[in-house]
């Protein structure tokens, strides 16, 4: 591994406490001044206050049922995807994730174009489901975002872990598959359900968009929309303490969760070795019931994600609400009526935003990465790992009340907020593609003549290039897709794209929210295919494990 | 006791995607007898023992058990319904059970009650002498104590054939000898028969009844230890049975002869110069180079030549090849 000179590293780690200082601490510590200083008066009675109670009981209520339902479908996922004569599976491999792809929020409301009065089904079938406005249309849209998420994660897990030889020993031993599953396969890959359970719970604590988007019209509150009530519709002194304090609460809930399920399973998760992430069936199964499967994803996916999607794009070109989504009544009317400059200046901010965070967090990242692989780094790259766990609204108004004196409305705030949220997205991919790096092979190039920086240059660059894609890639999607802070922290002239499309939809103009989603949506799906391609031709030999696009892809809000 | 044979397997044919791993196989095992599947990596020995385990289904042709068609025959009959166990290369001990619930688990499977089936694995950890490491996990383990933990895994399963998956491939070579004494003395004592994936000749020809030696997934020859080491049936074949020169034979009819390293003597009328020479321990190999060619002579004790020394050397005897 490359040391970097005696006197280089300790300066980088200087550096990264620095940034960790601007980003999140002095944030976190202004949060708890602010609510001790101000708030003392007023936190009691506020405490007390049946909506904030509410608001918490919901946020944890809807938490704990999303991890419930999530992880069972993407544990299924995985062990479906993982045989490779299941039909199709290339295939189903990329579609199973194109709920990470589409920003939250817009699958959110695809399933109210879908599934609404006046939508898709309602139009064609008369079939409508009101409860989708509501608590259990939340849920369901988060546990099908969350989903790949748990897919992705214990997919990784089952590769890393589940040798085929362990499954045919078990066979050979006498147990049948159905035994096989549960005394060897789960068995194996429960450290990576449980990671995968802890991320969906953490994630779904300070979910934003989609309970603002299908909760908040039924009156549905979570602690999230109500930080954003507080800040953005009440402007007196009392909401904005109670957003404060809420704020404080999220992460609080977040770490009493987390930890002890964190402190369980760190050290087993830290052993996982790579391993070839395809995962081999250890045993030829029956066709009907790879068939079978394979249909049942296909109708999963379809219900879920692609029906959805399709009325989404067939109201962004209908002309009216309620016409049948025919051919004669199409028109591109809504998209020429928000593509107004001013949309396109959105547009342009979120992409530039998007490029420049994208940027800075792998050069962060790959810091981090550097520096914990000597002791001193250690405590750095864990505080930026438990970054992980601050919801994104904390970290805004912590933000905010910090440095929106002079950065009040500003694109530097969002992009502060961006760095401080994406960080250890950033770091995960590279630490753990540097991790991969079999140490000899730098060896053999210092023994051969290379110095430390060539070595890097010529012989680590190449093998860790994807994993430095797929960060940027990650970071940049999760950047455009990011609505909870962005639409805390923007100003009169500094929206991003998200938060026209979140206000658009706030507004209920449905044709041309539909065609800003489509829009956001293209935006995203297009890079991120054409990027994603990027990675797998980047991927050096078959024999390395290949840089799965990392974990926490999207679900950044 | 019937007299089927325990495995039987007929022109077999196993394909991966368009490439042929095993191109028509045919085999048996005998009760009792072992069988050394002898050959390079990548000639389908794993393969050939996959398909009899039932861990993937032949294209075409039989494998039988104990006289019961178990794949080629209608739907293959699943893994855990075969009468044999399996050792494995990499030991494939699941890294959540001690070594005890490893070991107990086969019994398990067929209905035992925990504590029954505990018991007996124990028995059998005590049998091979690792009682003590009953509480361990594969973590914990040596890779020879690892493979002592497969190998009681597969006794516990008490089946009419083992499979063993080159069992010492990952072993130092220490302890590998006693590991592969222990493996045969246990096998033997059940009566069971035995299939014997290596690529090690001299473990080939030294345990088993039977050897079969595979070549890109076809089966070059199969016959008793001592046959393939004396007639081996083409060069390929002598070469993966053990060490082997190829000289022109002397009586000038331009054929050529197989000759292993103790098929020829140092001092005699032929002549040759010494190319190299090798000190073993037990003995010392010369290359000598003549006009017939280059062959290898072994002779017991040190070194007795310098390299380049002029020796004379007679053959004892030689097998012509085809």
């Amino acid at each position: 591994m490359p040391r970097g000179t005696p006197r280089l590293l300790p300066r980088l780690t200087a550096l990264v406490v620095a940034f960790l200082a601007v980003l999140v601490v002095l944030p976190l510590c202004r949060l708890v001044l602010v609510v001790w200083q101000e708030g003392r008066a007023d936190i009691a009675p506020m405490a007390g206050s049946d909506g904030l109670r509410t608001a918490v009981w919901h946020t944890v209520a809807l938490a704990a049922a999303v991890t419930l339902a999530a992880v069972p479908i993407g544990v299924t996922m995985a062990l479906v995807l993982r045989r490779s004569d299941l039909p199709g599976r290339p295939f189903w491999q990329v579609a199973v994730l194109v709920p990470v792809l589409v920003p939250d929020f817009v699958l959110g409301y695809s399933w109210t174009q879908a599934y609404a009065r006046a939508g898709f089904t309602d139009t064609l079938l008369g079939l409508r489901w009101a409860g989708i406005q509501g608590p259990l249309g939340v849920w369901l849209v988060l546990v099908v975002n969350a989903a790949p998420l748990v897919y992705l994660v214990v997919a990784v897990g089952l590769a890393a872990r589940t040798e085929p030889d362990l499954e045919r020993a078990a066979r050979v031993s006498g147990a049948g598959p159905a035994t096989t599953l549960l005394t060897v396969t789960l068995r194996l890959a429960l450290p990576g359900v449980a990671a995968a359970a802890v991320l969906v719970f953490v994630l779904t604590l300070g979910t934003f968009a989609i309970p603002q988007v299908l909760g908040a019209p039924a009156g549905f509150s979570t602690v999230t929309t109500r930080i954003y009530a507080n800040l953005s519709l009440g402007g007196d002194p009392t909401s904005f303490i109670e957003a404060i304090t809420l704020a404080l609460l999220l992460v609080i809930v977040a770490a009493v969760c987390v930890a002890p399920a964190d402190a369980l399973l760190a050290p087993r998760l830290r052993a996982v070795r790579g391993a070839d992430t395809q995962g081999i069936p250890a045993l030829p199964g029956r066709r009907a019931v790879r068939r079978a499967e394979a249909f049942g994803l296909a109708g999963y996916l379809f219900l879920t994600v692609a029906l959805p999607l399709t009325a989404l794009v067939l109201s962004s070109v209908t002309r009216a609400l309620g016409l049948p989504p025919t051919p004669g009544n199409w028109t591109l009317a809504h998209f020429r009526e928000v593509l107004t400059p001013r949309t396109f200046q959105a547009l342009g901010r979120s992409l530039g935003l998007a490029v420049v965070a994208a940027t800075v967090l792998v050069l962060l990242g790959a810091l981090v990465a550097v520096i914990e692989r000597a002791r001193s780094g250690r405590a750095a790259a864990t505080l930026i790992t438990l970054t992980l766990v601050l919801p994104g609204s904390t970290l805004a108004v912590g933000l905010l009340i910090t440095y929106g004196r002079w950065l009040s409305g500003t694109l530097t705030l969002i992009l502060l907020a961006y760095l401080a949220k994406l960080w250890a997205f950033a770091h995960r991919p590279i630490a753990g593609a540097l991790d991969r790096l079999p140490p000899d092979e730098m060896h053999a190039s210092r023994a051969s003549g290379a110095r430390a920086l060539t070595a890097v240059r010529t012989v680590a660059l190449r093998p860790l290039a994807p994993a430095l894609l797929g960060a940027w890639l990650v970071c940049f999607l999760s950047a455009l897709h990011e609505v909870t802070m962005s639409s805390l922290l923007y100003g009169p002239g500094t929206e991003t794209f998200a938060v026209v499309v979140l206000n658009s939809q706030e507004l209920g103009r449905i044709g041309p929210t539909a065609a800003l989603s489509v829009v956001l949506s293209l935006l995203v799906t297009v890079p991120a295919v054409l990027l994603f391609l990027a990675v797998g031709r980047l991927r050096p030999r078959p024999s390395r494990p290949p840089e799965h696009l990392p974990l926490e892809v999207a679900r950044v809000g | 006791m019937s007299a089927e044979p325990a495995l039987e397997v007929t022109d077999l044919v196993v394909s991966y995607d368009g490439t042929t791993a095993l191109d028509r196989v045919t085999l048996s095992v005998r009760r009792g007898q072992v069988l050394a599947l002898l050959g390079p990596s990548g000639s389908g020995k794993s393969t050939l023992l996959h398909a009899v385990a039932g861990f993937l289904v032949p294209a075409a042709g039989t494998v039988r058990l104990g006289g019961t068609t178990v794949a080629g025959d209608g739907r293959p009959v699943p893994p855990e319904r075969r009468d044999l166990a399996m050792v494995f290369q990499n030991y494939a001990l699941w890294p959540h059970l001690t070594a005890l619930d490893t070991v107990a688990y086969p019994a398990r499977r067929s209905g035992a009650g925990r504590a029954h089936a505990r018991t007996e694995a124990l028995e059998i950890l005590e049998r091979l002498r690792i009682a003590g490491l009953a509480g361990r996990k594969p973590a914990e383990l040596s890779g020879g104590e690892q493979q002592r933990v497969g190998l009681a895994r597969a006794l516990a399963r008490r089946p009419s054939l083992y499979l063993f998956d080159e069992p010492t491939a990952h072993l130092d070579t220490h302890v590998r000898g006693v590991f592969l004494a222990e493996l045969v003395a246990r096998q033997r004592d059940t009566g069971a028969a035995a299939v014997y994936a290596t690529h090690d000749a001299e473990e080939a020809l030294g345990l088993a009844d039977q050897v079969a030696l595979l070549h890109e997934g076809r089966l070059l020859q199969t016959g008793t230890p001592q046959q393939v080491y004396d007639q081996p049936a083409d060069l390929f074949a002598a070469r993966l049975s053990g060490p082997a020169s190829v000289i022109t034979a002397p009586d000038h009819d331009g054929g050529e002869l197989l000759v292993r390293p103790g098929w020829a003597r140092l001092g005699g009328p032929l002549k040759g110069e010494l190319r190299a020479v090798w000190f073993r321990g037990p003995h010392s190999d010369y290359l000598v180079a003549g006009p017939l060619g280059e062959l290898l002579i072994r002779e017991p004790g040190p070194p007795q030549h310098e390299i380049g020394a002029r020796v004379g050397w007679s053959l004892l005897r030689s097998w012509p090849l085809p």
